[in-house]
């Protein structure tokens, strides 16, 4: 995981900034669970059997490449309705209105 | 190892301890709503409940690490493709 790599980069004897530097770490990992058990919950439904079906597999992957792909695209979006606030706060209501 | 306090190892192991603290929880919750009727009509677990259920709790877990491979794959071709680019800019 990527955000190990910054570990080593740390300062050691900065406490405060340690846990702080922490939280994209935290944050991802907390992701990842969430993302895990909605994917489980939406594409494993077969418990006749142990092993992961095909169907099963390919449903989770696509699942986890679709929630990131749409967590991006809202964040894309909520970033330029942020940007266009700051700017013009009338121009932001039109926008939004399209 | 360079660099790393026994102090930020050990906040590393807790998070990785809260972390799978985090999934026992969600795995647990998923696979009482997957396996488990709210009839109650019985104390015990059936048969087939417990069946389920260790199904169900083999198969997160297979799913979990699926999942975590692809991510870390996925954030590797990320960081790859980062450094291609930092070093175009450089040319």
């Amino acid at each position: 995981m990527k955000n190990m790599a910054g570990l080593q980069g740390m300062q050691p004897g900065a406490q405060q900034s340690v846990e702080e530097s922490m939280r994209p770490f935290r944050e991802f990992l907390t992701q990842y669970n969430k993302i895990t058990e909605k994917c489980f919950t939406d594409c494993v439904t077969d418990f006749t059997t142990r092993n992961i079906t095909n169907t099963e597999n390919s449903c989770s992957i696509n699942c986890l490449e679709k929630t990131l792909k749409t967590t991006q695209r809202i964040s894309e979006r909520f970033q330029e309705h942020q940007l266009l606030n700051v700017e013009d706060p009338s121009a932001a209501m039109q926008q939004m209105g399209k | 190892m360079a660099g790393i306090t026994e102090a930020q190892l050990k906040l590393v192991a807790d998070l990785e301890m809260e972390m799978m603290a985090d999934m026992y929880n969600r795995m647990s919750t998923t696979c009482q709503k997957k396996c488990i009727p709210t009839r109650y009509k019985d104390s015990e677990l059936t048969k087939g409940e417990t069946v389920c259920v260790d199904r169900c709790v083999a198969k997160y877990m297979d799913i979990h690490d699926k999942i975590g491979k692809k991510l870390t794959q996925m954030s590797q071709q990320d960081e790859e493709r980062v450094k291609q680019l930092q070093a175009q800019m450089q040319n």
